[in-house]
């Protein structure tokens, strides 16, 4: 199965200029990406870059304006200041001087996949459906095509239900195809939601949380998953999550928000000894454990 | 994937040879199709049968006996043609409302405009109201008289078109509000859509720009509160039917003509990507918005077709009674259709059908029977047909006390439909139950398809790795609420 591109190794690569190829290796690169809410700065100047096939994960304390920091890559905000470019596509532009952002349909189409710190499958559509409507973007067939069932709307359908069937079998649900989403119990609805981000096909997935509210073993299932994923898929993963065994088992790469800014970026293990880190956000996740 | 086979032939065919090879096939399908219904499904597909052909000949038994029968013998409530021929119409109304309330979640108050402006189409097209010009075509009018004269089956996609621009139109810059705000602009409309109809009928303007320069006169566009008649009948030309409120059942095999093109059309728009995107955006529009679909020009499709069904509808409406004022489409009109798409079931083409069925059985038949029945008993009592609201109002409270999902709940199709989609799936069905030939239906399965086989060997070698994460769901899920 091929899903997206090959990612190519963050090779140092100095003879492409990285506006023109959209990579020096980097899948997704932001500079001084600020949102405000009125007198609230969500985010303040964040840089952030995620090379192409790595693991990267997003943490912080609760508030630090990373799921903020999400929305506005999926264009669901625009900033109020600010540039990223997705795979050498401008997510966040200029046009009449006001700073525009793609719709988030634009950015599905772009490349981006997501899932949902608190999941948002389709609860009465079935399993097979959630995952058929994750290839919408691809399908090429019209509303008349749909309406007088032709040849080429039908080949089309048919071959979007085996690429659908295909990624539950992945995610080992192809047994609850023809059940309803909100029938699955709580891990189920997880990985289909999973499948159903990989039915578009994305270059970059985004999961918020994807262990949250999951036991040890779950967790460690899903960890494993992810992996699994970025080794078949060729996918890069961009993570928030809360769990620090996943994010020092899984990441690459580990950027830090507090109160809105970047307070360090760098290996799990540079990050996990980082005294800002652990002034933030680890001392007291460690005192816990 | 190393099983790939190589596929002897493209199933589908391409372009319109391949549709109507495909449509050929469906068709010459229908006796196997329905003897396999008739072995999963013993009951439900005789009596579904019994029912439907009951409902078809309808018409022709009323016609033959019951209509005497009732007149005679005993009084009965049953619907006349006419009766019948609203049912058809109101159906396709109520099946083009579902499309937009029930598909795609979207509420719109303001129907009845598509309504009128497919009747008002109809009345342009076929009618002496422009008796200054002289247009006959293919029409059942002598050449040279005033007015235009098209053809009914002209009419009908002209009606649809008309219908589907205002529908878009509207929709542009409305569809981005959100629910109450949505329904507060199409109630809007479907208020404006009349009003225009029943006030340009003396029209007075001069207007200049540059060298041009369009003026009318007490220009009468649309009839003004008298509305337009008399409109052409539809005409079948050949056969030499005229379909008019005088001509017994024939109307009614027209309207049900139109009816099942609706339905087909419906049925199809539902179980393809656009019906998944609309049931997405009414699930959840900003999780649907987020996996790449369009969330505007879906809603927009939805707005725009809904419409194009009450426009053909309108036009059948008057073409069949051969009149059209604006007096027909006021706002009760619009609720009317909604009431019945929530009371057969919103989202279920076959519940709408039932409710749009019922509800012009209740208004146009049981109600002024009633009537005439408690005049005979006790004749100073009020005529319940006046306050046929009332009742539509008490049956609706009624449903959403104890039925709140209506007759025909569209949840049951998707349970029933559940674990059979494809031709394999319910053959494989058919061999479970009735267990007739299964090794040589496997055989001729794998024949076809040698992936199946291979699928059932075991898992190839990249999933065997992701059964091996696999979780156990039910004991998981248990042990969490422990």
């Amino acid at each position: 199965m091929s899903l997206g591109e090959p990612g190519g190794q963050p090779a140092a690569n100095t003879l492409v200029p990285p506006a023109a190829a959209g990579g020096d290796g980097m899948l997704v690169r932001s500079r001084g990406v600020t949102k405000r809410f009125g007198g609230l700065v969500a985010v303040n100047n964040v840089d952030f870059d995620i090379p192409r096939g790595s693991i990267v994960s997003l943490i912080g304390p609760n508030g630090a304006g990373k799921t903020t920091f999400f929305n506005m890559i999926t264009g669901f905000y625009t900033p109020t200041d600010g540039e990223i470019v997705f795979d050498g596509q401008p997510i966040v532009f200029k046009k009449r001087n006001r700073l525009r952002s793609l719709r988030p349909h634009e950015v599905a189409g772009l490349g981006i996949g997501r899932t949902f710190q608190n999941i948002r499958l389709f609860g009465t559509m079935t399993a097979l459906d959630n995952v058929r409507l994750g290839a919408n973007i691809h399908l090429k067939s019209h509303w008349w095509d749909a309406a007088l069932r032709t040849p080429g709307m039908l080949r089309e359908e048919a071959e979007n239900r085996e690429a659908a069937m295909d990624l539950l079998r992945l995610v080992n649900l192809e047994d609850r195809a023809h059940a309803w989403a909100r029938s699955l119990p709580y891990g189920d609805q997880r990985r289909l939601e999973i499948a159903r981000a990989l039915a578009t096909r994305p270059k970059l997935l985004l999961l918020d949380e994807p262990t949250a509210g999951m036991n040890a073993s779950e967790t460690r299932d899903m960890t494993s998953f992810i992996r699994k994923l970025r080794a078949e898929l060729n996918l890069t993963v961009l993570l928030i999550e809360h769990d620090m065994r996943v994010v020092m088992g899984i990441s690459d790469r580990v950027t830090v928000l507090d109160y809105g800014t970047v307070i360090a970026e760098g290996t799990p293990d540079e990050v996990r000894r980082n005294p800002k880190v652990i002034e933030a956000y680890l001392g007291r996740g460690a005192a816990d454990t | 994937m190393t099983t790939m086979t190589v596929k002897d032939e493209d199933p589908y065919g391409h372009g319109v040879g391949g549709w109507l090879s495909h449509v050929g096939e469906v068709v010459f399908g229908i006796p196997d199709t329905y003897r396999r219904e008739l072995k999963l499904h013993r009951r439900r597909t005789i009596a579904l049968t019994v029912l439907v052909v009951l409902l078809v000949i309808y018409p022709i038994l009323n016609k033959a006996f019951l209509a005497a029968f009732s007149r005679n013998v005993f009084p009965l409530p049953l619907p006349d043609d006419t009766v019948v021929t609203f049912m058809m119409i109101f159906g396709i109304m109520a099946i083009g409302l579902n499309i937009v309330a029930g598909f795609a979640g979207l509420l719109d108050l303001g129907y009845v405009a598509f309504y009128a402006l497919g009747a008002y189409t109809a009345a342009f097209l076929a009618s002496s109201h422009w008796d200054s010009i002289s247009v006959v075509f293919l029409a059942n009018v002598t050449p040279g008289f005033p007015g235009i004269h098209l053809p009914f089956w002209i009419i009908v996609p002209m009606a649809l078109l008309v219908a589907a621009t205002f529908g878009a139109l509207l929709g542009a810059p409305t569809l981005r509000l959100r629910g109450d705000y949505l329904a507060i602009v199409t109630l809007g409309f479907g208020e404006i859509v009349p009003v225009v109809f029943r006030n340009l009928s003396d029209v007075t303007f001069n207007f200049s720009l540059g060298p041009i320069t369009l003026a009318a006169q007490h220009l009468n566009l649309t009839g003004g509160s008298l509305g337009i008649n008399p409109i052409d009948a539809p005409f079948l030309p050949f056969a030499n039917i005229t379909f008019d409120a005088s001509s017994g059942y024939a109307p009614v095999y027209l309207g049900m003509f139109l009816l099942v093109i609706a339905i087909l059309i419906a049925r199809n728009l539902e179980r393809s990507r656009i019906g998944r995107a609309w049931m997405a955006i009414r699930e959840d529009e900003l999780a649907a918005e987020m996996m790449g679909v369009n969330t505007v020009r879906t809603k927009l499709l939805a707005f725009a077709l809904g419409a194009s069904f009450a426009g053909v509808a309108g036009s059948l409406q008057a073409s069949y009674l051969g009149a059209t004022t604006s007096d027909f489409f006021t706002f009760s009109t619009s609720i009317l259709v909604l009431i019945m798409v929530i009371l057969g079931g919103i989202g279920n083409i076959w519940g709408v059908l039932l409710g749009a069925v019922a509800l012009v059985y209740v208004d146009k038949t049981f109600l002024p029977y009633v009537g005439q029945e408690l005049q005979q008993v006790a004749p100073g009592l009020p005529n319940p047909a006046q306050f046929n609201f009332l009742f539509f109002g008490l049956i609706l409270v009624g449903m959403m006390r104890f039925r709140p999902e209506g007759f025909l709940p569209n949840r049951q199709r998707a349970a029933e439909l559940a674990g059979a989609h494809t031709q394999a799936e319910i053959e494989a069905k058919v061999d479970e139950v009735v267990a007739v030939d299964a090794v040589a239906e496997v055989e001729a399965a794998i024949e076809a398809d040698p992936s199946i086989a291979l699928d059932n060997l075991g898992p190839p070698p990249g999933q065997a790795e992701a059964s091996g994460d696999a979780r156990a769901p039910e004991t998981i899920d248990e042990e969490r609420e422990l």
